[in-house]
């Protein structure tokens, strides 16, 4: 955003309440410090949300590794997992309930809130391109044949394959499944783009494949992130006034239209103020609810948060519950350890609408695909159920079986419900004295019959591999947050419209998975960024704000 | 040069606080010999688990200096109560009893047996499979054990059922004193 709009001759000022890390401070291949105690990173400690299960629960504080607060945010630690969306992911309820499939499902949806997104694939198509030429995103097009239509292929392709993909491929083959490789924002061939893409990004080096991926950042620049690719590139104009360690913690109004900038602690914890044409939010999920709810005015339209008439914000919270089938190996060596991640076979057959759900229970699905990486202190409780966890037993299984393990990993989709939501903390404020995000969050009906479903057929697919011994992990766990201020064409009912500015406040946007209505089986970062390229293009077309 | 971040490391494994007493100090390699044994191969002692975690006792974790001493203090009553006598003198089979009492929770005035159990399995492994800055998996022999080969710059192949060969390395390991 930062990038787009700075190079178009806007003066752009950025507010990152964490510190701009060196490489040696994101970079390390560290388990200890970013798997096991990831909480005593600066980044993820000084700021934690609440959370709990339901409404009248204590709220307990938990630390997250998903928000960073640091220059670059999550995207330096992502997976690289970079997938569109599916047409039908936008049409829930044109799709699932109009159509009449959800009843045929026998689902239960009391208690869900289902819409439409007020935008197609078609429209987010030629950002979804943008985001995989200037990041390099290496994957193959017309793999899966269950994705939507594209205008160009990857600008490169896949990763090389590993043990995992070789041996989940093969039994999906067998099972009459459709195995594709993972696009990934990870760069298979060193690349820097060109004409008509942003040829001022620099080039980065090929994947190495450590291993020393997921949470970590990426020692040789592989990964897409935009610390190293698009945020010099903003740098470089001269138009961009970067702030870090500067927490903004109220967006400021003019009157009952206009928002007219913001205010935020600087470094040495002094209140500043900033006038701006336009503020645009990307703090992701929790810190988006809570600074337009401590954003709210004494009386008048902002009374209960800012661009809250509609009484949306912080509702319809979403996280996938990731469920895994594990399985060992006594005559074959996966190698889990060599990286990475997100060099995986997936398969789409159980996402989305993509099966016939008649008399299943519940509707939607989610995509499935290898992982199972990690350094052996990240394995050591990925034992089948009659392995003791300690003792000789343990000893004699790890040893034996470290390199011969593999996961596969379920995203099911999780469907907006009205009890899942973010408020402020009545109880437990930030170092600054700021209530923190309280995170009401719980699985319901349709998540727990999908996510025990989806278990089932990674068991399938697993006992397909040849694999000696196999077991799962059945209970959603949450993971990847979207929804919050949610995108929708009806002002009653959501916060943003398509382009992702505010219904009540025509210079307020927000950018982020939050304004997702529903989320899909994919991880949501290249809809995020396709969005975020889309917004800003509707930002700069607005010329008469500028002048 | 080392970070910062590492010279507070290097500190507290150089300079360690008394966390425990040395009678704690103990009993903790005796629980850890329990978890991960040494066999026909080095256990969680040889390794240098017990350095890890009073380095992280004295670091990362010192929030949870008063659970170790509250639970070694536990286990110890437990041990004289079950075997009347000291953990460190029972046999292998008695020490597992204990233990298992705490990991299934069943200690009767101490309700954060099981949570304490959890932490020192997970603590005592951490110090098995650490990267070496840290005070444990001393010579990389945890690593070895389960034929990880460290923290490679990356790799040339996939080793797809091909053992790796690559001798172990680690990176940002603290450089020899005084030489």
């Amino acid at each position: 955003m930062a990038k787009q709009l700075a190079s178009a001759g806007l003066k752009v000022v950025g507010f990152e309440r964490g510190p701009a890390p060196k490489l040696e401070d994101y970079a390390p291949r560290d388990s200890i410090r970013f798997l096991i105690r990831p909480e005593q990173l600066e980044w993820v400690r000084h700021e934690p949300t609440t959370t709990r299960n339901k409404t009248g629960d204590k709220s307990r504080l938990q630390y997250r590794t998903s928000p960073l607060n640091v220059l670059g945010g999550a995207l330096l630690h992502w997976t690289g997992q970079s997938s569109r969306y599916m047409p039908g992911d936008f049409r829930l309820f044109t799709n699932e309930i109009e159509s009449g499939n959800a009843e045929r499902a026998g689902a239960d949806l009391t208690g869900y809130d289902i819409v439409d997104w007020p935008l197609s694939y078609d429209d987010l198509e030629p950002y979804y391109e943008r985001f995989e030429w200037e990041f390099g995103i290496s994957g193959e097009a017309g793999a899966n044949p269950f994705a939507g239509p594209r205008k160009r292929g990857f600008p490169l392709a896949p990763l090389r394959h590993s043990a995992r993909m070789e041996l989940f491929a093969e039994a999906c083959r067998k099972l009459g499944y459709h195995p594709y490789e993972t696009a990934a924002g990870i760069l298979s061939r060193p690349y820097r783009p060109t004409e008509p893409f942003d040829s001022r990004i620099p080039e980065r080096p090929a994947c190495v494949y450590c291993g020393h991926c997921n949470f970590y950042g990426c020692h040789v620049h592989a990964k897409a992130a935009t610390l190293y690719t698009t945020i010099p590139v903003a740098l470089e104009t001269g138009n961009f006034d970067l702030r870090t360690r500067s927490k903004v913690f109220r967006i400021n109004t003019d009157g009952d239209e206009r928002v007219k900038g913001v205010s935020y602690f600087d470094p040495e914890g002094q209140v500043r103020h900033l006038r701006a044409r336009v503020v645009i939010l990307s703090a992701f999920v929790f810190e988006h609810v809570r600074l337009l709810l401590l954003s709210k005015t004494g009386r008048g339209r902002f009374a209960n948060g800012l661009a809250n008439s509609s009484g949306y914000i912080g509702r319809n919270i979403m996280a996938h519950g990731d469920v895994r089938a594990m399985g060992a190996f006594d005559d074959y060596i996966i190698n889990g350890f060599i990286g990475p991640g997100s060099a995986a076979m997936r398969i789409d057959d159980f996402n989305g609408n993509n099966f016939d759900h008649t008399g299943l229970g519940f509707i939607r699905g989610g995509t499935i695909g290898t992982s199972g990486d990690g350094t052996p202190v990240a394995r050591f409780d990925v034992l089948p159920p009659d392995v003791r966890s300690w003792g000789k037993e343990f000893k004699d299984f790890y040893t034996r079986y470290y390199t011969r393990t593999m996961d596969l990993n379920m995203q099911p989709e999780t469907l907006p419900h009205r009890d899942n939501r973010v408020d402020l903390d009545p109880h437990h404020r930030d170092r600054w004295g700021v209530p923190l995000p309280r995170v009401t969050f719980d699985f319901h009906q349709n998540e727990r019959r999908l996510q025990k479903f989806l278990a089932d057929v990674g068991e399938r697919i697993m006992r397909a591999t040849g694999a000696s011994k196999v077991w799962t992990e059945e209970k959603g766990r949450p993971n990847r947050w979207a929804g919050g201020t949610r995108m929708g064409a009806n002002p009653k009912n959501s916060v943003v419209n398509e382009f992702c500015q505010t219904h009540d406040v025509p210079n307020l946007f927000i950018v982020g998975s939050s304004v997702f209505p529903t989320m899909a089986g994919y991880p949501p970062t290249a809809t995020v960024a396709a969005l975020t390229y889309r917004t800003a293009e509707y930002i700069l077309a607005q010329k008469q704000w500028f002048d | 040069m080392e970070s910062f971040r590492e010279l507070i490391v290097m500190d507290s494994i150089n300079h360690r606080a008394n966390v425990l007493t040395p009678d704690q100090s103990k009993m903790l390699a005796a629980i850890a010999d329990r978890i991960f044994p040494r066999t026909e191969t080095p256990g969680a002692v040889e390794i240098g688990a017990v350095q890890y975690i009073e380095a992280a006792l004295a670091g990362d974790y010192a929030a949870l200096a008063p659970l170790y001493r509250q639970g070694l203090r536990a286990i110890e009553r437990c041990s004289k109560a079950k075997f009347r006598r000291a953990f460190c003198l029972l046999s292998e089979a008695q020490k597992d009893q204990v233990l298992v009492d705490f990991e299934t929770g069943a200690v009767p005035g101490f309700k954060l047996a099981g949570d304490f159990f959890e932490i020192l399995r997970c603590h005592v492994l951490e110090g098995v499979f650490c990267e070496p800055q840290y005070g444990g998996n001393r010579d990389m022999i945890g690593w070895r054990l389960v034929n990880f080969p460290g923290q490679q710059f990356g790799y040339a192949d996939a080793y797809i059922n091909k053992r790796v060969d690559l001798e172990p390395v680690s990176v940002n390991s603290p450089k020899p004193q005084g030489k």
